[in-house]
């Protein structure tokens, strides 16, 4: 199993332990991965607003690259997926939007040709061929109460990110993370407002204090269902949950701070690996306590 | 400045399809927390006012672009179309957020969307390679072809 992995730019700028993390993950599981000169996605929440030809001619690139290769697109983040899925689709399926973004990639020599399959960390790490491998490893339990959240753009719209699952209202709920963790040990909960925003694009392009309100909202939720820990697979929204928790804290005193991982650091930590190298000792809401009460430490 | 065809992203007898149940609405996370206008009221102005009038309004950037409110919408219009053809045409006749010009002029001068100190020292913190430059030359090549500067200098 061979991928092109695509980092994006938060993940290797500004959250590396999550490539650490990933990389050894899919190390244990026999998933290879092929580092190429990719470029920004770039953001379904910044340059597709602004400048939507501009956004599928880089997104166009990337692709690009990975076809060359032979090679289908694994991507880490809910924002990079987004754009490549819905520009990999567009692409294929749109003759004159193809034509006139191979006009501007021929001189750098890429054609697109529509020949890959771009997909997301959590679809790869839910196939059965790697659940089975998964299993046949020695795992340690992660006894807590997790709360997934899966991110927007990881699954919605839903007739571009999934339009092989759709329910019978042409809908999707995703529920990969969720299965994928009690198969370590965890106790995936639901909580009220699980499939809505994180807050951050709003923060991000415009009121700070807007974006987190919504996710003060989000983390009220999840605290009354007594969860213990947040899994996510976009590094804004953990930037939201991380950062937010700590700027909310400075505001309202009592409210608690429940420390938010990326799935591959689960997974890294269910197959042995230390906090500090799945890179949990660099996160802003600390975990080592939680953690060393289910005896995991280092 | 060329001016943008939105009708070209959404199709336009597609606003004719809401019949203003506001489910969207209901359901938009930016409503709540930001004097946005939410999914239903877009719709609304889009037809009474001409989208003319509603690109020049600042508060059509507050959309978070979670898309829940095309994914509940009883009619299936497709409001994520509608609304980034909108922001598009907006930022064409300089109606754009500061802190998202910045992000995209980054984005084109350094080929990443992100931008920080002591980068090798932290990737080797998590024993990680130093990250090879972005190909910048060719993303701006790209970006000039495609015409990003109609919006965004860079």
């Amino acid at each position: 199993m061979k991928y092109a992995l695509y980092l994006g730019c938060a993940i290797p700028i500004k959250y590396p332990g999550f490539e650490a993390a990933t990389r050894m993950v899919c190390k244990r599981l026999g998933i290879d991965l092929v580092d190429l000169p990719f470029g920004c996605c770039p953001p379904p929440t910044s340059m597709k607003l602004v400048h939507y030809d501009s956004w599928l001619a880089l997104a166009a690139r990337n692709i690009c690259l990975a076809e060359e290769q032979g090679l289908d697109l694994l991507t880490l983040c809910s924002g990079c997926v987004n754009t490549l899925k819905e520009a990999n689709q567009v692409l294929k399926r749109n003759d004159s939007k193809r034509r006139k973004v191979n006009k501007v990639l021929e001189e750098h020599n890429h054609n697109f040709k529509g020949s890959i399959e771009v997909t997301h960390i959590l679809d790869v790490l839910y196939q059965d061929s790697v659940v089975e491998k998964l299993l046949k490893e020695k795992l340690i339990d992660i006894p807590l109460r997790v709360g997934c959240h899966y991110g927007c753009h990881y699954f919605r719209p839903p007739q571009v990110m999934y339009p092989e699952e759709l329910s019978p209202a042409e809908s999707y709920v995703p529920v990969k993370m969720d299965h994928l963790l009690s198969l370590i040990g965890m106790e995936p909960t639901e909580y009220s407002r699980k499939f809505l925003c994180c807050g951050s694009p709003l923060g991000a392009n415009m009121d700070m204090d807007a974006g987190y309100a919504i996710t003060r909202q989000k983390i009220m939720h999840i605290q009354e269902r007594h969860i213990q820990a947040i899994s996510v697979v976009c590094p804004s929204c953990f930037e939201q949950f991380d950062m937010g928790q700590i700027a909310l804290s400075r505001k309202t005193k009592d409210l608690p701070k429940i420390p938010t991982f990326y799935l591959t650091q689960l997974i890294g930590l269910s197959l042995g690996m230390t906090p500090k190298q799945v890179g949990l000792d660099v996160h802003r809401v600390k975990s080592r306590k939680l953690l060393e009460s289910i005896n995991i430490s280092g | 400045m060329t001016a943008m065809k939105i009708w070209n992203f959404f199709p336009r007898e597609a606003l004719y399809e809401c019949y203003q149940c506001a489910r969207c609405t209901g359901s938009c996370p930016a409503l709540e927390v930001a004097p946005a206008y939410g999914p239903r009221e877009t719709i609304l102005k889009c037809l009474n006012l001409g989208h003319e009038a509603v690109v020049q309004d600042e508060k059509i950037w507050l959309c978070c672009t979670c898309n829940v409110c095309e994914d509940r919408c009883p009619q299936k219009i497709p409001i994520s179309d509608l609304l980034v053809a909108l922001r598009n045409s907006a930022a064409r006749r300089g109606n754009i957020p500061g802190k998202l010009s910045i992000a995209i002029e980054l984005l084109a001068k350094t080929g990443r969307s992100m931008i920080v100190h002591q980068l090798d020292e932290m990737r080797a913190h998590h024993g990680l390679e130093p990250l090879p430059p972005a190909p910048v030359d060719e993303i701006r090549q790209i970006l000039k072809k495609t015409r990003l500067n109609e919006v965004i200098d860079f």
